[in-house]
């Protein structure tokens, strides 16, 4: 098990390495001079020298390269062009919204989800399973954007009971994080829900006419505790599968949730900084995603074989 | 949002001449301290926090190296210039206690400095200071103000409340110059303890102080009890949210999460006047969008003026007559309505008719004449339709304007062809002259020289239309020398017309600041320049 370990951590160093090489080249194969843009309307080509001299642009890639990787190494990954402050603490203010506004979104996609799939897998030929069903497809062909630019007409200026913007993290303020983060979730989480709500209702139709619920009918337990004890959690193996699989898909689209909502995220980080052309910020988003991936990576692995010891015996034997 | 009593919501007055808005009901109880601005009006209670939208992250908050034009608008909260404008863009002492003194040979400029002014740390302000950062200006590594001050040889300490500056050559626009960036002054004891750092947490003079800062969402200043002027800031804290789009803008304005909002889209204009709770203050701009054209900048942007090579080569850039075709095709009033739903101006050259500096002779226009067009291309013997690639932007705004461009040229005999371009590579190429022609804008500087010298001079830094015309570098070059206002008035008009026989900038029309501000706020100021000055703003005392 210590040789596999070691031998998945050597492999993960690599692949670390690797993407900063692509982080790196990548960012510099963006058409656009990250030292025109910074300069912004006073482009002065005797300006732009000097911010190429200031940021180290003047310098040879390859030397770009070891600054960059030296400057790592440190845990440093240099300030942002734009506004001067460190890579790591911005990153570090935005991870957080973005983790919150998703965990929120997918516990508001679970809720109405099953709850929706449920009652239209009980009520079947209702018109609770007709309404449950409209909402689905609604859910699902609605773009975000516009969903939140109506919610915000609505919920924010016509019956201005929630805020229409801004974030406050729920350890500092349960109750305002909860009144922000509501209608992002609502609208981020539209999406997921339509998607839980389809596979909670065909899960539970196929539960409801399993053996076991026409067992649990015959032992005279009233409607709601079959349905809520029985047919219901074992419905939910499905549907957890379902949200694990589409967790990526919720923080990829935090990134226009985050537009509209005004939320620093890290969506909203990575966008504004591609488009002002800020290297050492791009850099910087890129890599703790990287890393990220192969983090999880790593652990799925390692997971798998305490699970299946074929695999690290397999894997030894290459 | 908090509902404004009808009592107030009757008494605002909007954007009265374009410049201020005052709620004129109640007396003032404001005043503007040293009586250079117009006083704000309205009972305005003590305290509070306002919410500014901003289009746009600023970039570093030191004034050496800032370089957007949304810093600037967090800069006139925190940090004081020598010199100022007032609503109808003259200038005026703020950190200098008078107009600076222009030896007769024009290469000394004294400027005594305001007495009893500390910064926001302790700090006095002296002369010694202001040279402090002069100097810093001129000489940090990557300064964005260096280029401004490149007239400027030397600064020296006449005595402790005094400066003297010493020019290369005599330089007018140096006054304007010293009312933005150039001229804020820094506390040096935060110079010596921050260094480099400085923009992180920067100290200077202003009714407000920098708080706190949290990248892509927002920026806080607080009142400076330290503040020279303090007891007429009513206002406790200013936060600025960065909000990019412009709806979501709106929409927070509306939902009262914001209370004011700079840049309202000219499609926002019709529904933020027919809501009671909201205001608007429009004021004409400074600045200028156009189309450049490329006519000489062969080898990019730092090279003299050529031959352009066959690919950007067009009946455009090799002949003034095909240029002024195209001027005469385009309908400026026409582009205004249809894609600005008529809220902005339309511009002829580069001088705001808001500046002082402007006449008659620098606003003579074109008539649109798709006929004479025509008439103009046959002359020149060109093929028909004129085929020409037209760089722009690739927001909804810009394809529009594009839009409306390539139909109405088409009327004068041209076949536009748009090039959505991204705009970090859109400048890029610019400056490269890899262009054709570029539908680009300036966003405008107090003396016109700034809308015109880096532009239109050859080899200016921002020339990158290839311009060269000997007669029109030599009118700058005079405009620039003299410090009689009504000399210069008509140089600027000599220019015009000059220029207007070349069109290697095409000038469309002029944006307006339009400034979204609530029902519940008064004492907001809006010039020319598009700064938001918030020094006596506050919330109506609601009764």
């Amino acid at each position: 098990m210590g040789r596999y370990l070691l031998r998945r951590l050597v492999e993960s160093a690599v692949t670390l390495v690797l993407a900063t090489v692509v982080v790196f080249a990548g960012v510099r194969a963006l058409p656009g001079d990250p030292a025109r843009t910074l300069a912004g309307e006073e482009a002065d080509p005797v300006a732009i020298a000097a911010i190429r001299r200031r940021y180290g642009f003047d310098q040879p890639l390859p030397v770009q390269y070891y600054r960059y990787l030296e400057n790592l190494a440190q845990g440093e990954m240099g300030r942002s062009l734009r506004t001067g402050l460190p890579v790591t603490d911005t990153i570090r203010d935005a991870l957080p919204v973005t983790v919150q506004l998703a965990v929120f979104s997918m516990v508001v996609a679970v809720l109405i989800g099953v709850g929706a799939g449920v009652i239209a897998a009980v009520r079947r030929r209702s018109a609770a399973e007709w309404g449950a069903n409209t909402i689905a497809l609604l859910g699902l062909s609605i773009p975000n954007f516009w969903l939140g630019l109506m919610a915000i007409l609505v919920f924010a200026i016509a019956f201005p009971v929630l805020p229409a913007s801004g974030f406050v993290s729920v350890f500092e303020n349960p109750v305002e994080s909860f009144r922000h983060l509501l209608m992002p979730a609502l609208v981020l989480g539209s999406g997921l829900a339509a998607v839980v709500m389809r596979q909670t209702r065909s899960a539970m139709l196929e539960s409801l006419s399993a053996d076991y619920v026409r067992t649990a009918r015959a032992k005279g337990l009233s409607n709601a505790q079959v349905v809520l004890s029985h047919a219901l959690r074992n419905s939910l193996i499905v549907v957890i599968t379902i949200v694990g699989l589409q967790l990526g898909a919720l923080i990829s689209g935090a990134v226009v949730t985050e537009q509209i909502f005004v939320l620093p995220g890290f969506g909203k980080l990575t966008i504004d900084a591609v488009f002002t052309r800020d290297y050492p910020m791009i850099q910087g988003v890129v890599l703790v995603t990287a890393a990220a991936y192969i983090a999880i990576n790593l652990l799925v692995d390692l997971l798998y074989s305490v699970i299946d010891p074929r695999i690290r015996v397999g894997g030894a034997a290459l | 949002m908090p509902s404004v009593s009808f009592m107030l919501r009757t008494v605002a007055v909007l954007a009265v001449s374009g410049t201020l808005i005052s709620t004129t009901a109640c007396g003032p109880i404001g005043s503007d301290g040293d009586g250079d601005g117009p006083a704000p009006g309205g009972t305005i209670r003590p305290g509070g926090e306002l919410r500014v939208a901003l289009a746009e992250e600023p970039d570093l908050l030191d004034p050496t190296l800032a370089r957007t034009l949304v810093g600037r608008i967090v800069f006139v909260s925190i940090c004081e210039k020598l010199y100022d404008v007032d609503a109808e863009l003259n200038l005026v002492p703020q950190l200098a206690a008078e107009l600076p003194e222009i030896s007769e040979d024009g290469l000394t400029m004294t400027i005594p400095v305001r007495e009893g002014v500390t910064f926001a740390d302790g700090t006095p302000l002296d002369a010694e200071a202001v040279k402090v950062s002069l100097d810093r200006h001129q000489e940090l590594e990557g300064s964005a103000r260096a280029a401004e001050l490149t007239s400027v040889d030397s600064v020296e300490v006449v005595d402790e409340m005094t400066v003297a500056i010493s020019l290369n050559a005599p330089f007018a626009p140096l006054t304007a110059v010293l009312a933005d960036r150039s001229g804020m002054i820094m506390s040096p004891t935060a110079l010596a303890e921050k260094g480099e750092d400085f923009g992180t947490d920067p100290v200077c003079v202003g009714p407000f102080r920098f708080s706190d800062r949290v990248a892509q969402d927002r920026i806080e200043v607080v009142k400076d009890p330290n503040y020279y002027d303090a007891e007429n800031v009513y206002l406790d804290q200013v936060t600025y949210r960065i909000i990019a789009d412009a709806t979501t803008r709106f929409n927070n304005l509306r939902s009262g999460d914001v209370e004011v909002l700079e840049r309202t889209a000219p499609t926002d204009v019709a529904a933020l006047e027919s809501d009671p709770d909201l205001q608007l203050i429009s004021s004409e701009s400074l600045g200028y969008q156009g189309i450049t054209i490329n006519i000489g900048n062969a080898d990019g942007i730092t090279q003299p003026p050529g031959p352009l090579p066959d690919e950007f080569a067009s009946p455009l850039s090799e002949s003034p007559l095909v240029r002024q075709a195209l001027e005469l095709s385009l309908d400026r009033e026409a582009i205004n309505q249809a894609v600005f739903l008529g809220q902005f101006a339309p511009a002829c050259g580069p001088i705001s008719p808001a500046s002082p500096l402007s006449s008659d002779a620098a606003q003579t226009c074109a008539e649109h004449d798709p006929a004479a067009a025509q008439d103009l291309l046959a002359q020149a013997g060109v093929e028909v339709p004129v085929r020409i690639e037209l760089m722009i932007g690739t927001d909804a705004q810009a394809r529009r304007l594009g839009e409306a461009i390539q139909a109405q040229a088409a009327e004068g005999g041209f076949e536009i062809e748009l090039n959505p371009t991204e705009f970090s590579a859109a400048l890029d190429q610019a400056d490269q002259g890899r262009f054709q022609s570029f539908q680009i804008g300036w966003s405008g500087r107090v003396d016109p020289d700034g809308n015109i010298a880096s532009f239109l001079t050859t080899q200016a830094p921002l020339n990158t239309a290839g311009y060269r015309n000997p007669e029109a570098d030599q009118l700058i070059e005079a405009a620039r020398a003299s410090s009689d206002l009504a000399e210069r008035r008509d140089l600027y008009g000599q220019l015009h017309a000059v220029v207007r026989e070349d069109n290697p900038i095409i000038y469309l029309y002029r944006q307006k600041n339009l400034t979204g501000v609530a029902g519940t706020v008064a004492g907001v100021e809006v010039y020319g320049d598009g700064l938001v000055r918030l020094a006596h703003a506050g919330f109506v005392e609601t009764e």
